[in-house]
């Protein structure tokens, strides 16, 4: 397995903590940023391998970062993650309208998160 | 304040609703275009948002049950298919509908498209009941979709979307069209005024004048120029209907129809465009529903499944091309004559000889229709013969031409004379008349003393030989109804030409040619075939302008049979028929007494200056063409004078034998047909007999025996062998 | 309450006839007429109206009337119809005439043929009868006597 440098999105703290627990577990090194707006900062002075993003968010939601990022040169083809909930149906196709590599639904337990992990780096 | 955006929106919308069905089309090819996707979404969003401001709520109810699904739409969880389009091609025509009463009446008026706004949300509904997603579940989209590619749509921001219609138009305005008329006709009264002008100019020596006139000139044709090409629109905004016409009815026939559109570019003037319109459409449906067969059909004569409707137009000559062609079926030749000889259009025993062309030109005939069943798309009493006559009015002319089993194609053709254009003016009988430059091919003068010769007749139809040729002849003023007899001065013949046909038109004097405005006669006076308007001339006063093509069809030029008749007939005017009439040249011979040459032998009637009669040994002879013909005076013959000897010469070219003898007479009076009953005369060498024509005892000649008289034979072959 | 209409008014002999005001575009005197050959005979031709080309219609002649005697020139009466402007030539002009809705009558039975098709009614006026002249009928030359 190849470490990656991977992005995590999402405005609650658990979250993003949980989730770079699992992904840092598996020897990746893990980024926070708490909402889109930030995530597209970091972006500018640094580079990763992917992202993961919740879709509600404050400030530019999931969907809309996933637009956005797409249309940066670099990150055109970088694998995009969404994170979305049982009641949130259409959040799955815009997501995937947005450009969106794959999708997991929360709650999920870290061996999900890692199979799709894989899944959507090709592996 | 609100009606004045009120209008607006109504315009607006119209064009944004072109926009939403292009792009509804666009998607059913191809599906994933997230441009596409957006843009029709907004166009209703925004058109529900202005209408709900506007409080046009009927509008903004409906608008929003549509904006819902596409809402759907574009998130991926509807797929674009042919159903979800065709009920959105109704939302949009629902809509229009609307709107269109807005625009009219200033209110929604009555209809609330509840059974749309069901669908609508029946779909909108349909869709939303997708499982919740399980727990922990998760996945790739391209497991979905193989074909997934992680799209690149630009930022969200809903202002950096494709072009709105509107912004690609910043370097152009809205101008009402009855605006563009008014200009139009002052530029019209302009040309006139500056007509006057310039004639007036004319006739003056001031250089202080002439200059600034040859100035306003220049200006006044530019502005003419420049004010035509506002008026012009290219064609594919009639065209723009189109693509959804075609794929409605491709449905509703079951059929498989590509549409290709060649083109779309040309422009023509404004109303020669809506002139146009219907008659294309109706071509259009025809070549659907009459021409292109069921792909079953076509499977089991090879064809590919899909028929193909082709539209091309281009400039050429002057004219737009405008041509309708598919690969269908083709144009049964059998079928139309049946069809044509049921409805009595055709006498059962002339079908077979009628040329391919007039076959189908039996098609624009009124009341004809070879569907077996009229279905109720194209039979809806716009028949061809109405297209082709909406054709004509502006002055354009249609033709069919069909390979059967394997094509169709119609063909249009539209002079792009605008309303201002060059014409002579002549008069005949007292009053002026305008012919349009584009039909004149040349004008020849015909002296007074000439009008008698130079005129022949030919089955009491007057032609006239220009260069070799048999001219048929119109006189204006018989063809008016005028009172008088033509002039006895000299007169004046304009060759015309009508669709490749040319025929010489008499009038009594020649003026001018003059740029003339072009106004149409009203509905009192549109049926009369032979003017193409009216115009008013530089002193005020109205003057007709000719249709030439309108008269030629008057005359029977026109039509095909009976031209072709007449052209066989000029040729070998070889006349006698089993009915036991014969065709005779009736000459006079001096003394007041005339006589009759059988026709069927008469080559050519010519006028010799005495000056070409030359002397060999006892006889008279010319030069005609590269040969010596030897001339024979019928009035000396029957006792007649000898010719003054500085007259011209009368002669009869009778071809004798496979020689050719020139008679001498007096003149010519008449040709006609007539039943022949010989009275033997008294055994008068040179005359066959006698009988009464048009009232007058008239000899008919023995022309053997007069030339075997005159001893002129044996000497001439003699003479020429020598040679 | 009864409406009152505004009739603008001309004459055929002694016949007064007329038409809504707000039909008429304007009248004029005679104006020079282009004859145009082959038109029906009611038609007696074209005029130049301020760059409009214009028709003029011969009512003596479309009501079966002989033709004016000693060379009076009749009258432009223009009116607008469905289908654009025409002129109809009369005798000469009458005032323009108020009418009460009230003292409207169909025309009466005992009116022929097509004089009965060309008047819409009649209004009973102090000074005598006005018929309204039914323009659109007038015009269409379907109906109309032959050269």
């Amino acid at each position: 397995m190849v470490p990656k440098t991977i992005l995590t999105v999402d405005d609650a703290p658990t979250m993003r903590k949980l989730i770079a627990f699992t992904l840092s577990g598996a020897g990746h090194k893990v980024l926070e940023a708490p909402d889109g707006k930030a995530a597209l900062s970091l972006l500018k002075t640094t580079r990763v391998d992917m992202i993961v993003t919740d879709v509600n968010m404050p400030n530019m939601d999931g969907i809309e970062l996933t637009r956005n990022l797409r249309a940066l040169p670099q990150y055109a083809r970088t694998p995009v993650l969404i994170v979305t909930t049982e009641s949130q149906a259409n959040a799955k196709a815009a997501g995937k309208q947005a450009g969106a590599t794959g999708w997991i639904v929360k709650p999920f337990d870290g061996q999900q998160l890692l199979a799709i992990v894989k899944r959507v780096l090709g592996e | 304040m609100q009606q004045q955006l009120i209008r607006d929106l109504v315009m607006e919308s119209a064009e944004a609703l072109d926009q939403f069905e292009r792009d509804l089309l666009a998607l059913e090819t191809n599906q994933q275009d997230s441009d596409l996707l957006n843009r029709i979404f907004r166009i209703i969003h925004s058109l529900k948002g202005t209408s709900g401001c506007l409080a046009l709520h009927k509008l903004e109810k409906l608008a929003h049950a549509g904006e819902n699904v596409l809402s759907l739409l574009r998130e991926g969880r509807l797929d674009p298919s042919k159903e979800l389009v065709s009920t959105l091609l109704r939302f949009s025509d629902g809509l229009r509908k609307t709107l269109a009463e807005v625009g009219e009446t200033g209110a929604e008026g009555t209809i609330e498209h509840a059974a749309l706004i069901g669908e609508l949300v029946a779909i909108e509904q349909g869709s939303t009941r997708m499982p919740p997603a399980a727990a922990g579940s998760a996945g790739l989209f391209s497991d979905e979709d193989p074909l997934f590619q992680q799209a690149t749509p630009g930022p969200t921001s809903e202002t950096a979307a494709a072009p709105e219609p509107g912004t690609v138009a910043d370097s152009a305005i809205r101008v009402d069209v009855g605006q563009l008329d008014r200009i139009m006709d002052l530029v019209g009264e302009l040309v006139l005024a500056r007509n006057q002008i310039v004639r007036f100019a004319g006739n003056t020596q001031d250089a202080e004048l002439i200059k600034p006139t040859q100035r306003l000139n220049l200006i006044t044709s530019k502005l003419q120029e420049n004010i035509m090409k506002t008026r012009m629109q290219p064609i594919g905004n009639v065209w723009a209907k189109f693509p959804r016409l075609v794929r409605d009815l491709s449905l509703e026939l079951g059929k498989q129809v590509a549409l290709s559109m060649e083109g779309a570019e040309t422009e023509l003037d404004r109303t020669i465009l809506e002139a146009i319109k219907d008659p294309l459409t109706h071509l259009v449906r025809n070549a659907i529903d009459h021409g292109l067969e069921t792909p079953e059909a076509r499977r089991a004569v090879g064809k590919p499944l899909e028929g193909q409707v082709k539209l091309r137009a281009l400039h050429e000559g002057g004219q737009v091309i405008i041509q309708v062609s598919d690969d269908g079926a083709g144009i049964d030749r059998e079928k139309v004559l049946r069809k044509a000889v049921q409805r009595n259009l055709v006498a059962a025993d002339e079908a077979s000889r009628l040329s391919d062309r007039e076959v189908f030109g039996l098609l624009f005939q009124p009341g004809f229709s070879t569907a077996d069943q009229v279905t109720n798309l194209s039979g809806r009493g716009v028949g061809m013969d109405v297209v082709k006559r909406n054709i004509e009015r502006v002055g354009g002319a249609v033709d069919v031409q069909s390979d059967p089993g394997r094509s169709t194609r119609i063909r249009i053709k539209i002079p792009l004379t605008l309303a201002i254009v060059p014409a002579l003016i002549v008069r005949c009988a007292g009053n002026r008349y305008a012919i349009p430059q584009a039909s004149l091919v040349e004008l020849v003068r015909i002296g007074e003393d000439q009008v008698g010769t130079l005129i022949e007749y030919v089955e009491q139809c007057p032609v006239y030989r220009l260069r070799g040729n048999l001219l048929p002849l119109v006189h204006l003023r018989a063809q008016l109804r005028l009172e008088g007899s033509d002039s006895s001065g000299a007169v004046f013949l304009l060759v015309l030409q009508a669709e490749g046909r040319q025929f010489g038109l008499v009038v009594d004097e020649i003026l001018d040619t003059e740029e003339i405005v072009v106004k149409p006669l009203g509905r009192e006076l549109k049926g009369l075939a032979v003017y193409a308007g009216a115009t008013i001339m530089g002193d005020g006063r109205v003057a007709l302008i000719l249709d030439v093509m309108g008269i030629a069809r008057r005359v029977g030029l026109l039509n095909e049979h009976s031209a072709s008749l007449r052209d066989a007939f000029l040729q070998d005017a070889k006349s006698s028929v089993a009915s036991g009439r014969q065709s005779l040249l009736i000459v006079g011979v001096g003394g007041g007494k005339q006589a009759a040459i059988p026709l069927a032998s008469v080559a050519r009637l010519e006028e010799f200056a005495c000056s070409h009669v030359e002397r060999a040994g006892t006889s008279d002879v010319v030069q005609y063409r590269g040969e010596i013909m030897p001339l024979v005076d019928v009035v000396q013959a029957l006792g007649g004078a000898a010719p003054e000897s500085d007259s011209a010469r009368r002669v009869v070219v009778y071809a004798l034998d496979g020689r050719n003898f020139g008679l001498v007479v007096e003149h010519i009076v008449d040709i006609l047909e007539c039943e022949v009953k010989l009275h033997r005369t008294a055994n008068q060498p040179g005359i066959l007999g006698s009988a009464v024509v048009q009232k007058r005892v008239t000899d008919f000649l023995d022309v053997a025996a007069l030339v075997a008289q005159s001893g002129v034979a044996s000497f001439e072959k003699a003479e020429v062998e020598q040679l | 309450m009864s409406q009152r209409k505004q009739f603008c008014t001309f004459y055929l002999d002694a016949r007064l006839f007329g038409v809504e005001v707000l039909k008429i575009q304007e009248v004029l005197r005679y104006q020079e007429i282009t004859e145009v050959p082959l038109a029906p005979a009611v038609i007696r031709g074209l005029l130049n109206l301020r760059g409009s080309i214009v028709a003029t219609l011969d009512l003596r002649r479309r009501f079966g009337m002989p033709p004016l005697e000693d060379g009076t020139l009749p009258t432009n009466v223009v009116a607008q119809t469905s289908s654009g402007l025409i002129s109809l030539l009369a005798d000469r002009i009458g005032d323009v005439v108020e009418v009460d809705e009230e003292s409207f009558e169909a025309s009466p039975e005992t009116l022929e043929g097509e004089s009965r098709e060309l008047i819409e009614g009649v209004y009973k006026l102090p000074s005598g009868l006005l018929l309204v002249l039914n323009v659109e009928r007038a015009l269409d030359l379907e109906a109309a006597p032959h050269a």
